[in-house]
């Protein structure tokens, strides 16, 4: 055999994405006294498995409560089938694994969007870190500035177009409350942030998800209140959204004509 | 040549608080790549203050040296600027494989180990050093398979991997002797079978015992066996950089660095014993 053809064996039977092969794996792994081949080989294919779900239970350790052991191992060995890791950092291995929730049975409605949430804060907390800006950035601007000046997000900043609002199920898991709030249905859209150490989350209101998004797409300011038209005083939303996200650390730099150089 | 470090230990998540807030150090530290690669926050500024005053090392564990995989050139560049930007006294992975078809195990695979296996490992190695732009090291890794078609001993492997592309050699004793029980070798001839002048670092840890196989856990005290190896790697191999590694069931820091202290005591009196 190959280098190539003992990988390609021992990694589908370790991995179980080519579990057979029986009889090869008996030929290319020794036996001895202690212990037969193919239970060799097995202690890799134990370990592989409970190396991964500890991984992914490590970003959502709320979610995998709420299932039980038994029945999360289940569902991360089907996650693992059609998401194999593809990174050299385990880390990355369960970043699909609330998307894919959604696509499961047999499960309480809200717990992909709290996986997807538990996430979310687990990236964020260990994101690239950025100097964040101050409102005082804007205060050197002047007024016919405005309209054209975009704004720079920190990259640990992350929002989520979730289906149900999980703030008070996350909340009872994370103090160790025995409630459980019924599932309450409805898009949610939540920022996730981190200031030092700290990770926050917070609901966006309908009109500053759709600002945030445009500005994280850079948009300009302009744009951005046109994002808050379906308020009764659109500027004023608008410039309240960009002053509390300056506030939470969430704006790194601005970009404007007038700041040329400066940002 | 690679400098002599001390003894050092394992730069773990709950050991922070103790670094970060304390200040409490060993006389260096070893982290593991990938744990640091685009990261922020916490982790990134208990490496900055523990890199301001001791030296730091980057132990990879998904180079995959071994692989027929192509080697991941995104994982090297990310690696090059995490060196660049902590200036580690030197990097270090495994003597293994753990990807295939671009997906990863995320374990540390034993080779076969055959002549075609060597060159393959041989010309990734000389691949890697080049890309970093610096000399690596290799470590070797506990087993519990063996495979029908080697025709080398690991340690004559790792040897000649090490003479062949000019690496450096990571000795884990506590590897050395849990391979040794698993495949029942003599674990003083592995020792024997290794340049002297390519051991530039080693690793000591603790494993549990399953009965039918010893199971490389990082998860307990140095057992005695791995101190009394370490002893006869200290007498073969001289002064070289310690490190103990806990990987789980962590206890407190000062438990980890009375680890360190034992293996500095250790060393010292067989040194002094030494001609």
């Amino acid at each position: 055999m190959t280098l190539y053809e003992v990988q390609a064996l021992l990694h589908g039977r370790i991995t179980g994405v080519a579990p057979h092969r029986e009889n090869e794996l008996r030929e290319q792994v020794l036996d001895r006294p202690s212990l037969p081949a193919l239970e060799r080989v097995e202690i890799y294919a134990r370990m592989y498995i409970h190396r991964l779900v500890d991984a992914v239970a490590e970003d959502v350790p709320h979610t995998a409560e709420m299932l039980g052991h038994d029945r999360f191992v289940d569902l991360v060995r089907q996650y693992l089938s059609e998401h194999p890791s593809c990174s050299p950092d385990i880390g990355q291995v369960g970043r699909h694994f609330g998307a894919w929730l959604r696509g499961r049975e047999g499960l309480r409605a809200d717990l992909p969007d709290l996986a997807i949430l538990e996430r979310a804060r687990s990236e964020v907390r260990t994101a690239p870190d950025a100097p964040v800006a101050g409102a005082g950035t804007l205060q050197g601007l002047p007024p016919d500035a405005f309209p054209a000046t975009r704004f720079v997000f920190c990259p640990s900043l992350r929002v989520l177009h979730l289906r149900h609002d999980v703030r008070a199920l996350w909340d009872a898991l994370d103090k160790n409350r025995d409630e459980r709030p019924a599932p309450a249905r409805g898009r949610t859209s939540v920022a996730v942030w981190r200031q030092e150490f700290k990770v926050f989350h917070t609901a966006l209101s309908g009109s500053e998800a759709a600002a945030l998004e445009v500005a994280r797409e850079g948009g300009t300011l302009e744009e951005i209140c046109a994002a808050c038209a379906g308020e009764p005083e659109p500027a004023h939303a608008a410039f309240r959204a960009v002053l509390s996200w300056f506030a939470d650390g969430w704006v790194v730099s601005v970009k404007s004509p007038r700041l040329r150089g400066r940002h | 040549m690679v400098p002599f470090l001390g003894h050092g230990i394992g730069l773990r998540t709950k050991h922070f608080p103790e670094l970060l807030e304390q200040g409490r150090r060993a006389d260096w530290f070893e982290v593991i790549t990938e744990n640091f690669l685009h990261v922020g926050g916490r982790p990134r500024a208990v490496l900055e203050a523990v890199r301001a005053d001791r030296p730091v090392v980057l132990h990879g564990v998904s180079l995959s040296i071994g692989s027929v995989d192509p080697i991941d050139r995104q994982y090297l560049r990310d690696m090059r600027g995490l060196a660049n930007a902590v200036e580690p006294a030197w990097v270090s992975d495994h003597l293994c494989w753990g990807t295939f078809g671009r997906h990863n195990a995320h374990d540390l695979l034993p080779l076969p180990f055959t002549e075609e296996a060597l060159s393959h490992v041989v010309a990734r190695v000389v691949e890697v050093q080049e890309r970093l732009g610096r000399h690596i090291l290799l470590e070797n890794v506990s087993s519990y398979l063996t495979y029908a078609l080697s025709t080398l001993s690991e340690w004559d492997f790792l040897a000649e991997v090490s003479r062949r592309a000019d690496c450096f050699i990571l000795l884990d004793v506590n590897n050395v002797y849990v391979s040794a029980i698993n495949h029942g070798f003599d674990a003083l001839e592995f020792l024997r079978g290794i340049p002297v002048d390519r051991v530039a670092q080693i690793h000591l840890a603790g494993h549990q015992n399953l009965g039918t196989h010893l199971l490389d856990t990082h998860d307990a005290p140095v057992p005695d066996p791995v101190w009394a190896l370490y002893r006869d790697a200290v007498r073969r191999f001289g002064r070289v950089s310690t490190l103990v590694e806990w990987d789980d069931r962590i206890p407190p820091l000062d438990e980890v660095l009375a680890e360190a202290e034992k293996a500095r005591s250790l060393a010292s009196a067989v040194l002094e014993e030494l001609p």
